[in-house]
């Protein structure tokens, strides 16, 4: 490529990324700015309240997720005991559980009339339900129970490269247990904790399932946006959505301060640390058994969510346990048109929207994943965007933007057809193939690309026959977990979708309303289903 | 001398401080030349810019009568070995070899595959065409790359530091290998080092680079006698450079510098006197430092029994190289 037309694709994909990612944001911040609905929203207490729920929900979401994840990430990492293997996968498997089916699989476990509340009534004979699966408390259940797991996975990576004769050279100082966890390990894990702590307060922020689910009269600011837009206060939802998407801003600006440099990459990797095996018979047991009640608490959700799935409409009433178990749900699912649809909906709208973040990954790779120059920081900063905003955000910010015909301003009405949905899938799958495909491209070495020009091969055939390949595993790991999120997806759906393209997760709410329990949750199944299928599929080498 | 590849006044600037030439080389068809120079000199910059990986920013560079100077690496032709060899690791050993025998569009495959078997054959590896390339060893990988830089019968072959990822066993052994087979296929081949064994072996001429300027370029005998500068004389074999007053008892005028090899000094009856303070011995022979009288210490290689540690001793020079101070090459 000459050095013109370089300058030239590179100026055309910053202008293409700029206008998927940043354009709607600013369309929404100049609404925003508009007429009276800032005052309305300083003047109205809700709205504060909403706001600093956001906020207080996320940083108690980080810390227990912190308390259950960390220690768990030191008892499999450091320490041996039977079943360890086994039990360190099955604790990571929150993951496969898309956020709404995880939400409704809490629902049908420890709502109001699930598993657990009827067994505990049953049990002492109560003749209501002995509680109220609702509010904050409830939301913070289901952040801690999927949101672990990112403390978990970081703790233990950074444990992994943690260098054995660090912690060996503190205890031949004459540094006792605990003070070498706590002067040498954690110190050594805060890039870890940091990332997880980030991660967490990003997606707590941004949740929207279980607030909207189990938040009942507690608002945070997701629901809180949703819930304007339908009563139709669009300016006002506007400024909502700057809020939080400022909100948002500041927490990643500062959870980022604390990260600091990651000292143990700095340093190189030394010795793994040995596990020690627990040598007390009590403890062990002790340990195995926690170990075990832990995976069985972990599985119940999606343990339930199979068997509601398996209950005929009608037939569940006041049993503890379901009477009647069955294939039908799945029959009507699959034998009933209208039913299918939602699947082949999220089907090709996860694909379709997969298929184009990788396409412009892999553009944005090729032309800035290695000699920068100057048009790699906007690139890569507007690939990234889009993981530092709520999915609430882009969806307004979407529905805002193409709700109006504008071609001068690159606008057109998109609202109401079936692609402004896959659109924002698109958008909000940038960052997880762009973050993939860049790293492959910066763990590619230079000179196997030029061994190909140098055999005669073209800049076409170079990246058909050497990059692409090279990439595989990183366009499969990015692939596959963009392609899960789509399908799952319920945050932007609930904004964007109509009728023909109605998602699972759609389907899902309305099976709900309408009671049909065990549809709804052979709906949960099959999302779980693939999900699980596709990420096994993506982590394959 | 007909040149094969000419560089002509060829200059690359990576920054205002620091630039490689305005450098011009020739190279004869069917020879091979060293570029040799420490790290830093410009010597791999001047490989990539023969193989067409970075833009000239002035000069050009001729093969065969045809301007390539601004032709794509793709379209020049030149067979390429790299540093850590840079073979596909998806691709199978004939895949690897085969790869630039189909790169520009369709070949018959049972040709494609009886090129793939010749070139195997040609290093040695005949029938390896199915192994994964991370199976091999260091040697057997450089093998391949070599069998898959000359399978589509390039005009030049350019190598990157050929031999600097062997360990040293098997890196003997190797270079005798490669020699062999590159005179053999008589291809025209360009090759970097900063090993001056290296470049003296293989290279039948040595061009010498030191910050991004050529040098030298002349053969192996003819540097090591006739260096065309102090630079030349230091960086290409063992040498005691002397400045002041023993480099006037070694026979130069004022402000000259003496260049004298270990080899072209001897213990004798009367010279420069001294003091042996060490002795190593090499076998064949041993170097004894000496410690002149006028101040400098003198590297002497001599007979493991000529003297011993402590011995006061007279050192005679046979042959010495004298240079301006900061300045060109000197005839004695």
């Amino acid at each position: 490529m000459s050095a013109r037309s370089g300058w030239f694709a590179r100026a055309a994909l910053t202008l293409l990324l700029a206008w998927l990612v940043l354009y709607p944001i600013l369309v929404v911040v100049v609404d925003a700015g508009r007429g009276d609905a800032l005052a309305t929203f300083v003047s109205r207490p809700g709205e504060w309240g909403a706001l600093w729920a956001s906020v207080w929900i996320s940083l108690a979401s980080v810390v227990l997720a912190a308390v259950i994840g960390v220690p768990l990430a030191f008892l499999f990492e450091w320490l041996e005991f039977p079943g360890r293997k086994t039990l360190g996968s099955l604790i990571a498997l929150p993951a496969v559980l898309p956020p709404f089916v995880g939400v409704v699989a809490f629902l049908f476990l420890y709502g109001e009339s699930g598993f657990v509340a009827r067994a505990v009534q049953a049990a002492l004979g109560l003749t209501r339900a002995p509680w109220r699966l609702q509010g904050a408390g409830a939301i913070l259940l289901v952040h801690a129970y999927s949101m672990y797991v990112y403390f978990y996975l970081f703790a233990r990576a950074g444990l992994a490269k943690l260098d054995a004769s660090m912690l060996e050279a503190a205890q031949a100082l004459g540094a006792g247990r605990w003070h070498t966890l706590r002067r040498v390990a954690l110190p050594l894990l805060r890039p870890s904790l940091a990332g997880a702590a980030l991660l967490v307060f990003m997606t707590a922020l941004g949740s929207f399932s279980a607030p909207y689910v189990f938040g009942g009269g507690f608002r945070v600011m997701t629901t809180q946006i949703v819930a304007t837009k339908l009563n139709g206060e669009l300016p006002l939802a506007m400024v909502e959505t700057v809020a939080l998407a400022l909100v948002a801003t500041l927490g990643l600006v500062v959870l980022r301060r604390t990260e600091g440099d990651d000292i143990l990459a700095a340093l190189g990797k030394g010795i793994g640390p040995l596990r020690r095996p627990i040598r007390r018979v009590s403890v062990r047991a002790l340990a195995t058994a926690t170990g075990w009640a832990l995976a069985v608490l972990l599985l119940l959700p999606h343990v339930t969510l199979v068997l509601v799935s398996l209950v005929p409409y009608g037939t569940w009433t006041t049993e503890a346990l379901p009477p009647v178990l069955s294939f039908v749900n799945y029959r009507r699912l699959f034998g009933e048109p209208e039913r299918l649809r939602p699947l082949v909906n999220s089907a090709w709208m996860a694909a379709a929207s997969t298929a184009a973040a990788i396409a412009v990954a892999l553009a944005a790779g090729a032309l800035v994943g290695r000699r920068g120059g100057r048009w790699r920081g906007p690139i890569e900063t507007l690939v990234a965007l889009p993981w530092a905003l709520p999915g609430t955000v882009f969806a307004v910010a979407l529905a805002t933007t193409f709700g109006a015909a504008q071609p001068w301003a690159l606008r057109w009405v998109l609202v109401g057809t079936v692609v402004l949905l896959p659109l924002a899938y698109l958008v909000r799958n940038l960052p997880v193939t762009g973050r993939a495909v860049l790293a492959g491209y910066r763990q590619l070495d230079p000179a196997v690309e030029e061994a190909a020009a140098s055999l005669g091969a073209g800049r076409w055939a170079t990246f058909r026959r050497v990059t692409l390949p090279l990439l595989k595993p990183a366009l499969a790991a990015g692939g596959s977990i963009a392609f899960v999120a789509a399908l799952g997806d319920f945050v932007t759906s609930v904004v964007l979708y109509t009728y023909d393209n109605r998602p699972i997760s759609i389907e899902i709410m309305g099976s709900l309303r309408i009671s049909e329990l065990g549809v709804a949750a052979a709906f949960g199944v099959m999302l779980m289903l693939a999900s699980a299928l596709v990420l096994g599929l993506g982590a394959r080498r | 001398m007909k040149a094969f590849v000419t560089l002509d006044g060829v200059r690359k600037q990576w920054s205002p401080t620091v630039s490689v030439g305005p450098l011009s080389l020739e190279v004869a068809r069917g020879e091979m030349v060293a570029l040799l120079g420490p790290s830093g000199s410009g010597k791999t910059t001047v490989l990539r810019l023969l193989a067409g990986f970075e833009a000239l920013d002035a000069g050009r560079i001729v093969v065969g009568g045809e301007d390539v100077t601004a032709v794509p690496p793709a379209k020049r032709r030149f067979g390429m070995v790299f540093q850590h060899y840079a073979l596909f690791p998806h691709l199978d050993v004939g895949e690897n070899v085969a790869f630039g025998l189909t790169a520009r569009g369709a070949a018959a495959a049972d040709q494609v595959r009886a090129k793939v078997a010749e070139a195997l054959a040609l290093v040695d590896l005949a029938g390896f065409e199915r192994r994964r390339v991370y199976e091999l060893s260091g040697g057997q990988q450089q093998r391949v790359a070599l069998a898959r830089a000359l399978a589509p019968e390039p005009r030049v072959l350019l190598l990157d530091e050929p031999l600097s990822n062997l360990d040293p066993a098997l890196r003997e052994r190797t270079r005798r290998e490669l020699r062999t087979l590159i005179t053999r296929v008589g291809i025209t081949s360009v090759f970097v080092t900063h090993e001056q064994e290296e470049a003296f072996d293989l290279g039948d001429r040595v061009a010498v680079l030191h910050d991004g300027r050529l040098e030298q370029a002349a053969t192996p005998d003819e540097l090591y006698e006739h260096p065309a500068s102090l630079f030349v004389a230091t960086f290409v074999g063992r040498a005691n450079v002397v400045r002041g007053a023993l480099a006037g008892a070694l026979g130069a005028r004022d402000g000259q510098i003496v260049v004298v090899r270990p080899e072209r000094l001897r213990f004798a009856d009367a010279g420069v006197p001294g003091v042996v303070r060490e002795r190593r011995y090499t076998g064949a022979a041993a170097f004894y430092q000496v410690d002149t009288e006028p101040g400098d210490r003198l590297e002497v290689q001599a007979g493991p029994g000529a003297a011993r540690v402590g011995e006061r001793v007279y050192v005679e020079a046979t042959g010495v190289m004298t240079f301006a101070e900061g300045g060109g090459g000197v005839r004695p």
